[in-house]
């Protein structure tokens, strides 16, 4: 296993260096100089000259990617293009907030969407399965910024029991209430998406098993309902029920780019967007690669995972 | 399958719903709180563009200058336009309009207790000169005497020749021909941060722009002092309590950045008690309403100093004046003040606005005639069978719409036009190379009417591409009149020459509007640049 393992995350380098010229390449072949973007109207060429070059941008493609490369392997992920401060000092600003928020949510989701699922296909076709189904189609159909909206408006803004945004009020960085409070609505927001998701794959996985012979045989010896809802039907129905969460987990570290924005969540969605529209490329390059790292690890805990729950999976070396 | 009998039984079913209603309430869990309202020392503002950096020699975007003016002084305080206050210079004087004495404030000091002294001054200036040196600002100081045109001293020298610190508070500068005073009040005096000198002496001039001085500074001499920066969120700033020209009486303020919705949310709940207004906080139009029925809440218009175009590329021999005269009649302009911005916008005739002090009130926007379109364009000798792109950045709601009414109506006089939306970057990269037919674009002007940039060949801002001899005569010559009155009877006569050629369309100049708390007292003022002026004196009621 910690053979495979290894394997993995040997295999895993190349991969990340072709994402990272791919990514390279795509980000200057967005139209746009960034120089541009922080001149005034009144610069002149030899100064719009300057900012190109104290910005690395009048070099060469490829020395301006060995030179990012030779950095990101030091640790240093170059200079913000917009803020001048270093790409590492903000994405770390930025991590805490999206890894609290998505963390949150995914938790609150499947808390809410495993028992939910289970219950669907325990009574399949009955008013519960069909209304827990209908409400998992309202919420993969009503789009998140539009729910965030409502609950700003209801709840923020005309009862004002809640925030309308933010992740604290500024000032009172200390108040432990009032940091739950404003997690409240972009909680809701994200874990309807992510338990709409995950309601339809656990019921789906869970009729699946219940169809099994193994259950059948089960009830047959008179096992008690607890026992085989656990042992048996819960724990076959695992394998689909992580590669979800395998989709998920990238998440973590990229955030959510529309949720983020309605409630200006100080995380990493909201960077990406304020990236793309300043064309701050070292930022970019640095969000791209972590997000790379993440779905790459992601995917090894997944497959890792597959052989804890079910003994019928071996890796060979 | 009698399987599923047991498993209808309610136990699971009640087990389940448990599980769902706790986590519920495990996520409704912090009680049930009003939202935090800020208190009375604590001002809160909202602003829709981030800064850049806090570099007091390069601040090339209006939410960057902004936000340093709230630490770092000029040397005049500009409230209105072209009337001036004493800020770090306690005056600002000339005789002969070319040699100019400043006297600084002898109670001014930075926020480490040294003294602000004329070498800061010096030293300022001259760091904005050198080449090496990253700045937004040379072409502020390009008046000065031994400087280029671009305001920037030739290789090899170091030193603006005639700018000499007399003593510790007294500056002398020289002008290579006498200037408008204004024109330097304006440029020099107001437009120009004053850095210090024992900070910057100690960083490499070429490394200024990435240095901390000039991304957390913690030496400045405004009334408040920076705390921290979380990019494209939010700004901290205390107050300066040694202010020379008085303590400030709120005691931190928080600049927060969000999109031009949550400004108006935020704004009505309580959560912010101004926007940043001007450029950079810009209330969507649709919501002003809103606003105006919230009785806790002030709301104005006020023209402004900024104007949206549309740019016809002059350098398509083509696009000739007939043509660009056809193209202006025939857009309905009023309809779009109207109907988009719902009267908030004014109609102008050229890109000098209401309130700039050269704006020519006799001169009178060109009608909306389709007829007379139609005939110039016949005129032109334009090949209306081609089609032309209209390119429209993305961004700027009211504008975007604005380009389908522009469509049509350019349509009724009989021309093809197809609309390309493009992100800004995209479309200023194109712009600035020609690489385009029509383009709409929205520019924000200065006080002084010296807006050669925009028309003179090789100008920076010459998107519109307009190369006309004459046009270019009137313009430096307007430039360097050194007397107000005669200053304004030149760009009147530029104004005129202007609307008989229509090298760009000007579509209209949205009005600011101003919208805050009736708790604060201070605020943004009719003229948005000189709002800082007197911010140490900004106070809320509890």
């Amino acid at each position: 296993m910690i053979r495979y393992v290894l394997k993995r995350l040997v295999i895993s380098i190349p991969v990340l260096f072709l994402i990272s010229v791919g990514a390279f390449i795509l980000v200057h072949l967005t139209p746009g100089d960034p120089a541009d973007m922080y001149i005034s109207p009144d610069m002149t060429q030899a100064q719009i000259d300057l900012t190109r070059s104290a910005l690395g941008l009048d070099k060469p493609w490829l020395i301006q990617y060995f030179e990012w490369i030779k950095n990101f392997f030091s640790g240093n992920f170059g200079f913000s293009f917009s803020s001048r401060q270093p790409v590492a000092e903000i994405l770390a600003q930025r991590f805490s907030p999206t890894l609290l928020l998505m963390s949150v949510s995914l938790l609150a989701a499947y808390l809410a969407a495993i028992p939910l699922g289970i219950i669907a296909a325990l009574n399949k076709n009955s008013w519960i399965d069909r209304s827990i189904i209908g409400w998992t189609f309202f919420n993969v159909s009503f789009p998140p910024f539009f729910l965030g909206l409502a609950l700003i408006y209801v709840l923020g803004i005309k009862l004002a029991i809640f925030p309308t945004g933010g992740m604290v009020v500024l000032g009172q960085e200390n108040d432990i209430a009032g940091r739950l409070m404003h997690l409240v609505l972009p909680v809701v927001v994200m874990a309807s998406q992510f338990s709409a998701n995950m309601i339809r794959y656990v019921r789906a996985s869970v009729l699946d098993v219940l169809d099994q012979n193994y259950i059948r045989t089960a009830v047959s010896k008179g096992l008690s309902e607890l026992h085989i809802l656990f042992a048996h039907i819960f724990r076959n129905s695992l394998i689909p029920i992580i590669t979800v969460i395998g989709t998920d987990l990238p998440k973590i570290i990229g955030g959510a780019v529309i949720t983020e924005q309605i409630f200006q969540w100080p995380g990493i969605g909201s960077l990406t967007v304020a990236a793309i529209n300043s064309r701050d490329y070292p930022i970019l390059m640095a969000i791209v690669i972590l997000s790379a790292v993440a779905v790459l690890l992601a995917n090894l805990l997944v497959d890792v995972l597959y052989a804890v729950i079910d003994p019928r999976i071996r890796y060979e070396k | 399958m009698g399987l599923l009998n047991w498993m209808h039984k309610k136990r699971l079913l009640v087990f389940g719903v448990a599980m769902v209603l706790g986590v519920s309430l495990l996520s409704g869990c912090g009680g049930k709180e009003a939202t935090t309202k800020a208190n009375s020392d604590t001002l809160y503002i909202g602003m829709a563009n981030p800064p850049e950096f806090f570099n007091p020699l390069l601040n090339p975007g209006i939410a960057g200058k902004f936000a340093i003016r709230f630490m770092y002084d000029s040397l005049l305080g500009m409230p209105e336009p072209n009337k001036f206050v004493p800020a770090l210079a306690d005056s600002f004087e000339t005789k002969d309009s070319q040699n100019y004495t400043i006297k600084l404030n002898p109670k001014a000091k930075w926020t480490d207790g040294k003294p602000v002294t004329a070498d800061d001054v010096v030293y300022t200036l001259n760091l904005i000169a050198n080449p090496k040196v990253e700045t937004s600002k040379n072409s502020n100081i390009k008046m000065l005497e031994g400087l280029n045109e671009q305001g920037k001293l030739p290789e090899g020298v170091s030193k603006i020749p005639g700018l000499v610190a007399v003593d510790a508070h007294t500056v002398t500068l020289k002008t290579k021909t006498p200037v408008d005073p204004n024109y330097i009040k304006n440029f020099l005096g107001f437009e120009v941060f004053i850095a210090p000198k024992h900070i910057f002496e100690k960083i490499d001039p070429a490394a200024i722009g990435s240095s901390e001085a000039a991304t957390k500074p913690t030496v400045t001499s405004g009334p408040f002092k920076f705390v921290t920066y979380k990019t494209n969120d939010h700004i901290e700033y205390t107050a300066n309590t040694d202010y020379y020209q008085g303590v400030p009486k709120l005691k931190k303020i928080f600049v927060r950045i969000m999109n031009g919705t949550l400004l108006v949310t935020e704004l009505k709940a309580g959560n912010i008690q101004m926007v940043a207004g001007g450029g950079i906080g810009i209330v969507p139009i649709k919501d002003i309403d809103i606003l105006k029925k919230d009785s806790k809440l002030s709301v104005q218009t006020v023209p402004s100093f900024q104007g949206q175009y549309l740019d016809v590329n002059n350098s398509i021999p083509e696009f000739n004046a007939k043509f660009r005269n056809a193209v202006t009649t025939a857009i309905n302009r009023q309809q779009i003040v109207d109907q988009l911005y719902k009267g908030t916008a004014q109609l102008v005739p050229t890109i000098y606005t209401p309130i700039s002090p050269v704006f020519d009130k006799n001169l009178k926007s060109l009608p909306y005639d389709p007829v007379k379109a139609k005939a110039l364009l016949a005129e032109s000798g334009f090949d209306t069978s081609k089609e032309i792109t209209l390119e429209v950045p993305i961004g700027n709601v009211l504008r975007e719409q604005s380009a389908s009414l522009i469509q049509q109506d350019l349509a009724a006089i009989g021309l093809k036009v197809k609309q390309e939306k493009v992100d800004f970057p995209t479309l200023l990269a194109r712009a600035r190379k020609g690489d385009y037919q029509m383009i709409l674009i929205g520019y924000g002007l200065t006080v002084d009417p010296d807006y050669s940039s925009y028309f003179v060949p090789g100008g920076s801002n010459n998107y519109a591409h307009i190369d006309d001899p004459k046009l270019t005569k009137m313009m430096l010559a307007a430039a360097s009149m050194t007397d107000s009155s005669q200053r304004k009877i030149a760009y009147g006569k530029i104004q005129e020459y202007m609307s008989d050629q229509q090298f760009l369309t000007t579509l209209y100049a949205p009005d600011w509007i101003i919208a805050q708390s009736k708790r604060l007292h201070g605020g943004i003022r009719p003229f948005w640049d000189g709002s800082l002026v007197d911010l140490h004196q900004w106070s809320l009621d509890g």
